[in-house]
């Protein structure tokens, strides 16, 4: 009996002292984070956090994934002359992703679960702190700084319905729409002539659909603070102008953020590399790393080859360092589609391809003086 | 030395002649504006808005009324306390300017005021704070006084003359032992509004400068200045003089009078030193600020600024040290002109040259209306003028008889 | 004679000085009221949060009686083509500027009066028609004005405007903080409506302190500059902006209360009412000893 009571006190106890500190909490204190961010007190505990009181001198980063959020939410707190507004949350958190993501919204959240506006946002206008704006300026502020931009309107139409009497508004069907609803397609454009200041070569062309295509970058990769404006300017000529792309454009960024980014990847110190005097071609495997891809590398993807993440560092050309299987007396030449015929099929690779450089064109007047290639085969195409 | 002082009505002349015809059409051509001004609004008639609140009924009607009014002060100084028996010929002349420049001012404002039927309200409603508030008590303090100045030369024209005809005949009794009661007892006190004259004159000489410095940097700096109100007591005890000197030549030369050139140039030979400590105080004060600076942007302010100075100080400071322009009748109503329009200027300087607020949308110029209203002022000013040398005694006429000196001239020569 | 001039003259010196002293303890009181409140109040703008939707114009007029029409009118923005001043219809106005940072952000400023700490209206008004409340308010009273409009000349912020077109009883109209309303338990009408809150009422030193905070944490965004803190003594309206306030129409205006020189002048002329008096006395002599040589002159 009294081992039982021990038992059961030793459980309570314990249970008293793990249950507060939940697994998120030790988990955040592991955080590269400084303490006195969020918590003014030395030992903060659940039962009470100390929390500093918002909004606070610094943010922490909440990150959670689009399909983790609410696909959409009602703001009906103030309703008393508009309609409810049916937020699209999960689109607006889906066009975060490359645009700040969700801390440019929840700002000052803990590093616990995303909090509701109203969590810290009063809904009454006339209070006592007024630290922080009330609900609804808190929503109007965070709405109206992006969306003005492209529309340059405020009315309060274009997000509120009007009350009507006796007509309700359906807000299931409207809903009902709003999930059904994504981002159109985003025309991507193929190349960018960019027009720099910098004397000695003031081209740089960006070939865009090279950087997604052919190098498999995501548009999180290298859009990161984007701005939904840079589309939805309605006010902004260049954005109905599909002709944008193939003229040159003058920089829009300031010129570090504008190498910041490219050389996240471009990390030489060769500014020739991008800088040119006129606008250069698309990306050629041959004539910038002196490797020309055959036909059947040149629909490999980067990565293919290239598998170290995002750079691409030079490979060894001899053809066994991919594959390592290719060995003299084990290679099947039929792999190039060419079967070699009797006569070719027992001689040296080298006695064809100089120097076992494979990558260009065979020889064939060390045995022959009258046949060239590719004008005469040694064997059959396949 | 022997001087005289027998001032009568002046009846040698005819009234209505034909500068009298024009002055009265002059103030016919106000009364229609002014019409329009009271019937519909300030806005009806002036150009006058929210970025400026004054226009040149202040500047001119009161600004320089005051200033231009400064010789009764001056005059009163001059001949009561400093008691130099020799000015007393202009003492009259003086104070009826003055009585009828601050009627000038009063009815400049009183036009002026969005709610002129409340123009009596800082009597209850004070706030002393304001040097406006000083500006409007002392003014109408002041006028009091003048009109009480003036009493004696009333009823030295109508002791014993009361003569009224038909049913008021039987007042004429009682009128004529209350004009005595007057004369004995202003006789006796009239030392109490002399002085209170000339100390309310300093009070709200000075403070009318003081009223543009809290406008602070609205105003230019060549003008702002904390000195501004001893700027304008200065300017306003300079111009008194001249300002006689101007007006005694004109009202001689119109009344066909010959002028009182020993009296007169003798005033001018002051007016050399008066003029000097006003522009030593306007160029300290201009040096010690570092406002020169201002003079080498040429605008309307800085050029403004150098013909107040130069045409309406120095140069008139340099010819009233000079005794051939005393002695001579046109060179001193030349000095004496340019003396008072260097003052005139100054106050619009200050009250519309150098008024500067921001967010203008237009800059102010005086509409029609507003000029035609301050010129039939004027015009009426000197019509009143002429009516009352012409029916009162206060211009000293050349007399072989000699009287006896009396005790106040402003009692006059009446025994 | 002359015995009985002497002591007429001292009499009236007498009467004089009494009710010279009269007069210097009411100027006293009028110092007085400018005792304010600690708990005062005021307004922040954040002019990077508002977005010149105009409501607070349309508020402020529908509050006031002024004429408004329709609040979908004020949705037009062309009207920022030209730059406003609050005037007497209407007592508080929206002007757009540039943003030079983002020409799509552009920046919207409200104006209307400051409500000075240390009001010149206040110190400047002849028939003290306005006042300023230990709360922060300044008002102006109708039934004292005469319509001088020194109030416009004195403000340094430009505020006050006339009625010019009344012929009788033309009012001057600014905005009062919505003092009656207050009085009642109520925002101000524009604090009311702003639907970004870019308003913030509160308490003056609060207000202060939030500012200070807004600008610590976000130095890119604002310039380190409280608009209303220092300036002219300082005012209950406060402003925040991301740019030089002067590029957005403000007054460049030094931290001495506007009235300041005004009064120290006043005050040192009539410092109890000794100056004039002395004046008076001492004209009084000289005219006194003066009289007496003519007058044995004359004899």
């Amino acid at each position: 009996m009294k081992i039982t009571l021990k038992i059961l006190f030793v459980i309570l106890l314990s249970a008293a002292s793990v249950f507060p500190q939940q697994k998120k909490n030790t988990k955040h204190s592991m955080l590269n984070i400084d303490c006195k961010t969020c918590h003014a007190c030395q030992y903060p505990t659940t039962d009470d956090p100390c929390l500093k009181s918002c909004p606070r001198l610094k943010m922490v980063t909440v990150y959670r994934s689009p399909d983790e959020a609410p696909a959409i939410t009602v703001l009906n707190e103030l309703e008393n002359k508009y309609e409810p507004v049916v937020f699209p949350h999960r689109l607006h958190a889906q066009m975060s992703e490359i645009s700040g993501g969700c801390i440019t919204c929840h700002h000052y959240n803990t590093l616990g679960p995303v909090l509701p506006c109203k969590r810290c946002h009063s809904t009454e206008r006339k209070r006592e702190d007024v630290s922080k704006p009330d609900l609804m300026g808190a929503y109007h502020q965070q709405c109206l700084t992006c969306h003005r931009q492209w529309s340059h309107k405020t009315e309060c139409v274009s997000c509120h319905k009007p009350k009507v009497k006796g007509k309700k508004l359906n807000i299931e069907q409207k809903i009902l729409s709003y999930k059904q609803k994504k981002h159109p397609q985003i025309k991507e454009p193929t190349r960018i002539i960019f027009e720099t200041e910098y004397k000695k070569g003031k081209i740089v062309t960006f070939y865009h659909n090279e950087h997604t295509k052919l190098f498999g970058l995501k548009c999180v990769n290298c859009h990161k603070e984007e701005n939904c404006l840079r589309c939805h300017d309605v006010k902004n000529a260049s954005n109905q102008n599909p002709a944008y792309y193939d003229t040159p454009v003058k920089i829009h960024l300031p010129k570090d953020q504008h190498h910041k980014i490219c050389m996240k990847c471009h990390r030489e110190n060769n500014c020739s590399f991008c800088h040119k005097n006129k606008v250069s071609e698309t990306f050629d495997h041959g004539l910038r790393t002196g490797w020309k891809l055959n036909r059947f590398h040149k629909d490999l993807s980067c990565k293919q080859c290239h598998k170290h993440g995002n750079r691409f560092v030079k490979r060894p050309t001899a053809c066994n360092s991919c594959h390592p299987d290719w060995k003299p007396g084990t290679f099947d030449h039929k792999i190039t589609g060419l079967i070699l015929d009797d006569n070719h099929s027992d001689i040296d690779c080298e006695d064809c391809h100089i120097d076992r450089d494979f990558s260009k064109k065979p020889t064939c007047n060390n045995c022959h003086d009258d046949k060239s290639f590719p004008k005469d085969k040694p064997g059959k195409e396949d | 030395m022997e001087y005289y002082m027998n001032p009568a009505p002046v009846k040698k002349v005819k009234f209505l002649t034909r500068g009298v015809m024009i002055l009265i059409l002059l103030v016919i051509n106000a009364f229609v504006f002014l019409a329009i001004r009271f019937f519909g609004g300030l806005g009806a008639m002036t150009n006058l808005d929210n970025q400026h609140p004054w226009g040149i009924w202040i500047a001119i009607d009161v600004a320089c009324g005051v200033a231009l009014a400064a010789g009764g002060f001056t005059s009163a100084a001059l001949g009561h306390i400093i008691h130099k028996e020799e000015y007393k010929v202009i003492l009259r002349p003086a104070l009826l300017t003055a009585m009828l420049g601050y009627t000038f001012v009063a009815l400049g404002v009183f036009v002026d005021l969005g709610r002129y039927y409340f123009i009596w309200h800082p009597l209850i409603y004070w706030n002393g704070s304001s040097p406006l508030f000083e500006v409007g008590i002392c003014v109408m303090t002041y006028v009091t006084v003048l009109y009480i100045e003036f009493i004696p030369i009333v009823t030295e024209r109508f002791i014993g003359k009361v003569n009224l005809k038909g049913i008021f005949a039987s007042l004429n009794k009682m009128i004529d032992s209350l004009l005595r009661f007057l004369d004995r007892g202003l006789a006796k006190t009239m030392f109490i509004f002399i002085i209170a004259g000339i100390v309310l004159s300093t009070l709200h000489q000075s403070s009318l400068g003081t009223l543009m410095v809290i406008a602070g940097p609205k105003m230019h700096p060549l003008w702002q200045t904390p000195i501004l109100p001893l700027l304008f007591l200065l300017s306003a005890i300079a111009v008194g003089f001249p300002m006689i000197i101007f007006e005694s030549l004109i009202a001689a030369r119109s009344l066909g009078l010959k002028p009182e050139m020993k009296v007169l140039s003798g005033l001018g030979r002051m007016m050399g030193p008066m003029l000097g400590i006003y522009f030593a105080f306007k160029l300290g004060d201009m040096l010690i600020r570092g406002t020169f600076v201002y003079l080498t942007e040429v605008n309307t302010q800085s050029i403004m600024f150098v013909i107040e100075v130069v045409v309406g100080v120095i140069i008139p400071m340099r010819m009233f040290f000079s005794e051939k322009v005393l002695n001579s009748r046109l060179w001193l109503f030349v000095a004496s002109a340019l003396t008072v329009l260097g003052v005139f200027l100054n106050r619009i300087n200050n009250f519309l040259v150098a008024y500067s607020p921001p967010y203008a949308f237009k800059s102010y110029f005086p509409s029609v209306g507003e000029i035609s209203v301050t010129v039939g002022f004027i015009a009426l000013l000197v019509l009143l003028y002429r009516v009352i040398v012409m029916n009162f005694p206060v211009i000293s006429l050349p007399d072989k008889k000699k009287l006896p000196m009396v005790k106040y001239a402003i009692k006059g020569g009446e025994q | 004679m002359a015995a009985q001039n002497r002591r007429d003259f001292l009499k009236t010196m007498g009467i004089i000085g009494v009710t010279a002293a009269g007069f210097s303890t009411s100027t006293t009181k009028a110092q007085e009221k400018f005792k304010l409140s600690e708990d005062r109040i005021g307004v922040l703008v954040d002019t990077t949060v508002c977005i010149g939707c105009r409501n607070c114009e349309w508020a402020c007029k529908k509050v006031h009686d002024l004429p408004a029409g329709s609040l979908e009118e004020y949705n037009d923005r062309s009207v920022f083509e030209n730059k406003r001043r609050p005037d007497e219809h209407a007592l508080t106005v929206v002007n757009e500027f540039e943003n030079p940072d983002n020409v799509l952000l552009p920046v919207d400023v409200k104006v209307q009066c400051m409500h000075c700490e240390e009001p010149a209206c206040v110190s400047a008004c002849i028939v003290n028609a306005y006042t300023k409340h230990p709360e922060g308010p300044v008002t102006w009273d109708s039934d004292k004005c005469i319509g001088c409009r020194y109030c416009m000349v004195a403000c340094p912020w430009q505020i006050p405007a006339f009625e010019y077109d009344k012929a009788i009883q033309p009012n001057i109209m600014k905005c009062d903080f919505c003092y009656d309303r207050q009085q009642e338990g109520k925002l101000p009408a524009c604090v009311e409506i702003c639907p970004e809150e870019a308003l913030i009422f509160g308490k003056r030193r609060d207000l202060i302190e939030i500012a200070r905070q807004k600008i610590k944490r976000e130095p890119d965004r604002y310039v380190d500059h409280i608009l209303g803190e220092n300036e002219v003594g300082g005012t209950s309206w406060l402003y925040l902006a991301g740019q030089n306030f002067s590029k957005l129409d403000f007054p460049k205006l030094g931290t001495d209360p506007a009235p300041g020189v005004t009064e120290k002048i006043q005050h040192g002329i009539f410092a109890y009412f000794i100056p004039p008096i002395s004046l008076y006395a001492l004209l009084g002599g000289i005219m006194w000893i003066n009289r007496g040589k003519s007058k044995s002159k004359e004899v």
